[in-house]
């Protein structure tokens, strides 16, 4: 492998970590506080960059500003936590948290398949291509390599920020002290005044918006289709998985790891580029069952 | 300002609370006293909102039933449970402080309030910025105590505090609740407690759980268990 070979793999692998992290990030953070494993979560990535490319197209279309890319993916990503993942907490969510686990994972197994077929009355089948964001950063060039500054720059400082603005927002915000607190012990936050309930559908907007956030940022380097919430969530499994659930500092370097991982396979041994995440999984969980920094029994996020 | 009223309480079938009635009054300090098992924690829970059960509980005239589980506190209710269940992730003074935050208190309301807490339990401030997940079992119930007068301006309950505490320390703890009663004399205090001995010095009344009933007992007489 040459030097520009290798440097280029590790490119590609920053790149697609960043995006993996937003998303895994959000299922962790969901598993951490609800304690359910919530496989609708890669719908929230699809339908992220399904509003994002199609009302850019629209608008792109119509003259206005590339830069409004911007904006509109973070308002993209909200909307998509508030009006589709708000509900499914509420109404659906919030009655089985005292059930079986593999009944929690069957109800978000059947809002996935629900989710994927709105997504194809919504939007069809065709695929959307909206790269206005990515070519109105333009190109940098390192190490003789040119490579876009939306994925070598933008999204590994985004999935950065990510990461700092969640741990602060935890551990300096009365809101995120209250996740915190019910994460640890629902019972006792409730009898100081916590309202459990609410923390919850928080907690999963803000999930759903990372995830949905993650597909906004996406939706600029890829072709937006059927089937990408699919691949995203069995990914973002692996890496949650990798991490330990709940871990929050763990998923981004689990994400790294993984997203690395796959690039060099990608050069070096094409065909195991989709096993490459699966077995770096396997020989993890086959060392430390528990994921790299997931701790046996104690507390979650 | 606490009445209870035919509370039936069943958990996995089997009936923790028969059909118990009974009534405190306000500024009373109550024992309530029994067996391990007997239904003490199982009283104070359901007057959290922590249990399913049939009946009434009023508070300040108030059927409880109306009060979703995380406002009670708001009422003015601070509650130590049995195992103290502290926030480890956060300090102890984060800890004493989160139910004032969370009920909404002001700034000056909270330093107030905090300011008195140390004031009663002066051991609370020198390991105000310790990792509440360190500090001991007998530390944890003082935190635990500090965290309930947070809140607990009507009514604070109390489950075993002296369960587990070395002696000198709950002779610590004793005096804490005699200063807190000589402060304050209009707060209710309720307290479990399987040794009534420690309690006779300052209850008022005791009342006896048994068997899932309870009844008006003796401080310090033939009903300690």
């Amino acid at each position: 492998m040459n030097p520009q070979l290798f440097a280029l793999a590790i490119f590609d692998g920053i790149a697609y970590a960043a995006l993996v992290f937003l998303v895994a990030v959000g299922l962790t953070l969901i598993f951490g506080v609800l304690r359910v494993l919530n496989v609708a979560h890669g719908s929230f990535y699809a339908m992220g960059a399904y509003a994002t490319a199609s009302v850019g197209a629209a608008i792109f279309a119509a003259g206005y500003s590339p830069w409004l890319a911007f904006p509109l993916m973070l308002v993209a990503a909200v909307l998509v936590g508030v009006i589709v993942g708000g509900p499914i907490e509420k109404l659906l969510l919030s009655r089985i948290y005292e059930m079986e686990e593999v009944l929690q994972i069957l109800v978000t197994f059947a809002v996935f398949m629900i989710l994927e077929d709105v997504q194809r009355l919504i939007w069809g089948a065709q695929p959307f291509f909206e790269a206005s964001a990515l070519m109105a950063l333009g190109n940098v060039e390192v190490f003789g390599i040119t490579y876009t500054a939306y994925q070598l720059i933008l999204l590994p400082a985004v999935a950065v920020s990510v990461l700092i603005g969640l741990r602060l927002f935890l551990r300096r915000t009365l809101s995120g002290k209250l996740i915190l607190a019910v994460t640890e012990d629902r019972e006792a936050a409730t009898s100081i005044g916590i309202n459990a309930e609410r923390v919850y559908l928080v907690t999963f907007i803000v999930g759903a918006s990372l995830a949905a956030f993650g597909g906004a940022l996406a939706s600029a380097t890829t072709s937006v289709q059927p089937g990408m919430g699919a691949d995203m969530i069995v990914l973002s499994f692996a890496v949650v998985a990798t991490a330990g659930l709940g871990q929050i500092e763990g998923a981004a370097l689990a994400a790294l790891l993984i997203g690395l991982g796959r690039s060099f396979a990608i050069y070096l041994w094409p065909e195991l580029e989709v096993l490459i995440p699966y077995l770096i999984m396997l020989l993890v969980l086959l060392i430390r069952p528990e994921g790299l920094f997931g701790k046996s029994r104690t507390r979650k996020i | 300002m606490l009445e209870f009223r035919d509370v039936t309480v069943t958990l996995g079938g089997i009936r923790i609370l028969r059909n118990i009635d009974f009534t405190v009054r306000q500024s009373e300090t109550i024992a309530l006293i029994g067996a391990n098992g007997a239904g003490k924690t199982t009283t104070l829970r359901s007057v959290m909102g922590f249990t399913r059960m049939t009946g009434e509980i009023l508070f300040d005239g108030r059927e409880l039933g109306d009060v979703a589980p995380s406002k009670r506190p708001g009422l003015g209710i601070g509650y130590a449970p049995e195992d103290r269940r502290l926030f480890s992730a956060f300090t102890v003074e984060e800890n004493i402080l989160m139910p004032g935050q969370v009920a909404g208190f002001s700034a000056a309301e909270i330093k107030q309030s905090l300011d008195r807490i140390y004031d009663i339990l002066p051991e609370l401030k020198t390991m105000a910025n310790r990792p509440a997940g360190t500090v001991s079992g007998g530390q944890g119930k003082m935190v635990a105590l500090g965290r309930a007068l947070m809140i607990g301006s009507r009514l604070i309950m109390l489950d075993e505090p002296f369960q587990g505490l070395a002696p000198a320390l709950a002779h610590r703890y004793a005096e804490a609740l005699r200063v807190l009663r000589d402060r304050d004399r209009e707060v209710t205090l309720i307290i479990t407690e399987s040794n009534p001995d420690l309690l006779k010095k300052f209850a008022d009344r005791a009342l006896v759980v048994e068997r899932g009933e309870i009844r008006e007992g003796e401080l310090g007489g033939k009903d300690a268990a």
